[in-house]
Formats: C-alpha cells, structure tokens, sequence
C-alpha cells in the first residue's frame, strides 16, 4: 500500500522535472514493457503487431532487447516508458545504423523520445567510430515521429514507396539520416 | 541495334569465357559489389557456385552471347514486399540502350516470378550517371539521395535510391496504403 502511494508521488514529482534516463533493459522491466507493447495506439505504426502476454515480452527482453547491440529503456525515474535502439549495418552496410525508437502512449507530445533521440546522436558516433550514418525510416502518416527527427537535427532524404507492409497494408515510408559529420541541433 | 538480339536467359557454364570479358574489366565492375574476375576458371565457378543457384540472376545477351547481367534480390520477412535490382554490362556495348532494353524486359518477369512484390528498387552511386538514365529510361521514380549509405570497392559512397512499383498495384481503384 505504502509501496503504491509512493509510486504515485512519484511520478508526479517526476513528471514535473521530467528528466529521462537511458540504461540497459531488464527482465523486471517486463510490466512496464507492457503498458506500450500491449498499445494499439503504440503499436500502430510499428512493424510487429500488439504483444498479448507478458510471456512474449519477458520472450522479446531475454532474447532479443537484452543481446541487442545497442537497446536502452527510456526512463522517468527509473521506470521504463519506452525503449530507443542502434541497428548497425553489416559488411558494406557497416556504415551505416538503424534507429528505432517506441514510446508509452501517456508520455506522448512531451518532447521525450527527442531528447532521447538527441543523447543517442551525442553520443553514438564515438562509440562506434565506423559509423557514419544513423538512418530512421517513418511512415508518411507517421507525423509525430517526424517532428522527432527533425528536431533532432535529422535530414530528410526522400519517400521510399510502398517500402515496408504494417499490419498488412503497403506503406510510404520517409528517410531520414544524421551523418557523424552533421551537426546536431 | 535490333532490339530482337537482346535476350535475357540463365547463366550456363559455357557463358565462362564470355563472363570473364565483362566480368574480369574494372570498368565494368567498378560500380558493382563483385569483385573483378581474375581468370576463365574463376569465372566457371562464379557461374556455377553463384550466378546459377541465385534467386534470380540473368545473363543478358546478343545474339545468345552474354555480355552483361540483371539481377533481383527479393527481400525476406518484413522486407519481402521489395526486391534490389542491379545490372551491368561489357564496355563494347555501352552507350547504345542494350542496359535499357535489358532492365525494360526484366521488370514485368520480376514481378510475375515474385507476385509479393510491390516496389523493385536500384541504387545508384550519385557519380554513375549513366546508370540513372537507364533507370530513368525503363520508368523508375527518383525517391531521393542516401547520404554515405554504403561501402563500395572499400569507399563509402552517397547513393541516389530508384523504385517502380508492381503494376498490379497502380491499377487498382483508389485505396488506404
């Protein structure tokens, strides 16, 4: 009970500051997985459909998020609202990164994932020296995750057409990239 | 040139002295990921180890003669609605639209060959402008240009992406995509 009451003034202490932290994602974030994975509205513009367990999320964290190259959990103290990812081309690909990027749906419109977006740029180019350009693809009517990229410093590069099929319909798609010698906004 | 001399068809272990020609010039595979043939038996085993068991791959030729190639890359899981094409051919025979008629013959088999297909994309070094006529030639969109996108004979190049889209698609009434 007790545990509850400060959860909550928590999160309105936090929601104030809003300070957002990256880190590594854990089995324990499974819950917290679900608030987002589980989200039609989240989940809409995404290429995997709707999670309905938590089996399959404690399934994608332990073998997938967890050996990932480059996951993190985006969190407002501490507690994971989402996740932000690197997805690094291989062979004559090695240039170049794929982001990604899925927020929990309350946490929308506040400027969060573009921060995150943001301190991944910052900091992703030293890490991997090899890497020149970080890409991310968003459908056309996908406009939010748009304005992330392009308030991060993102430039967009052209409309793939009917690139990827989401929930089994063709969409265009808008490319986007940040190269190591850009500079960030 | 008589645009019935140009056929396209499979790769035959026969084509290897032919293949080593085109495939052995730096000229021709400047642009490509192949690396430049060395010797007719490299060829004879690129032809059997490669060119033959690929989804698909086809020799383009003249008068049954291979001088060039086209091929498609079907994408798999979440990309197979889109294929990567790419094509090259000798240096004698640049110039004259052989590149052209070739691709023009390709698309509507690539489509047929793979029906999940919708978009059939190329990508080209933003130097190679005779490879972005051909594309605009045979009827490709210029989607844009993908700054320091990939590595190509050991140096990272920017490339202008092509697409055309499965012409089943572009008949259909007005629809959500």
């Amino acid at each position: 009970m007790a545990e509850n009451l400060d959860k909550s003034g928590g999160e309105r202490r936090v929601q104030e500051s809003m300070e957002i932290t990256l880190r590594p994602i854990e089995l324990s974030d499974a819950d917290d997985f679900m608030v987002w994975a589980a989200d039609d509205k989240v989940t809409r513009f995404c290429l995997w459909d709707t999670y309905t367990s938590k089996e399959q999320a404690l399934n994608y964290i332990k073998n997938c998020a967890i050996p990932h190259p480059w996951l993190k959990v985006i969190c407002i103290g501490n507690r994971a609202i989402g996740t932000i990812s690197v997805t690094p081309g291989s062979g004559f690909d090695r240039c170049r990164a794929e982001l990604g990027y899925v927020l929990s749906y309350k946490y929308w419109c506040k400027g969060i994932v573009t921060r995150a977006v943001k301190m991944v740029a910052s900091t992703i180019f030293n890490e991997w020296p090899y890497l020149e350009r970080l890409q991310a693809i968003v459908a056309t009517d996908n406009e939010g995750s748009q304005r992330v990229l392009e308030k991060a410093g993102f430039q967009r590069e052209g409309v793939l057409r009917k690139y990827s099929v989401i929930k089994g319909k063709t969409k265009d798609e808008v490319m986007f990239s940040l190269l190591s010698t850009d500079s960030f906004v | 040139m008589d645009p019935s001399r140009i056929t396209l068809r499979g790769f035959r272990p026969t084509d290897a002295d032919d293949l080593f020609s085109w495939a052995g010039d730096d000229r021709v595979t400047r642009s490509l990921r192949w690396k430049t043939l060395t010797s007719n038996q490299e060829a004879l085993t690129f032809i059997k180890e490669v060119c033959m068991p690929h989804p698909w791959r086809r020799s383009i030729c003249i008068d049954d003669r291979s001088i060039g190639f086209i091929s498609v890359f079907p994408g798999s899981g979440d990309d197979r609605c889109r294929a990567d094409i790419g094509y090259a051919i000798a240096v004698e025979f640049w110039g004259k639209g052989i590149a052209s008629k070739a691709v023009e013959m390709a698309i509507p088999q690539v489509f047929r060959d793979f029906p999940e297909i919708v978009r059939l994309q190329a990508h080209v070094a933003v130097e190679n402008k005779a490879s972005q006529r051909v594309l605009e030639k045979t009827g490709f969109s210029k989607d844009g240009l993908l700054r320091k996108y990939s590595y190509l004979k050991g140096r990272i190049h920017d490339l202008i992406v092509y697409s055309i889209l499965s012409p089943e698609i572009e008949v259909l009434p007005s629809h959500s995509c």
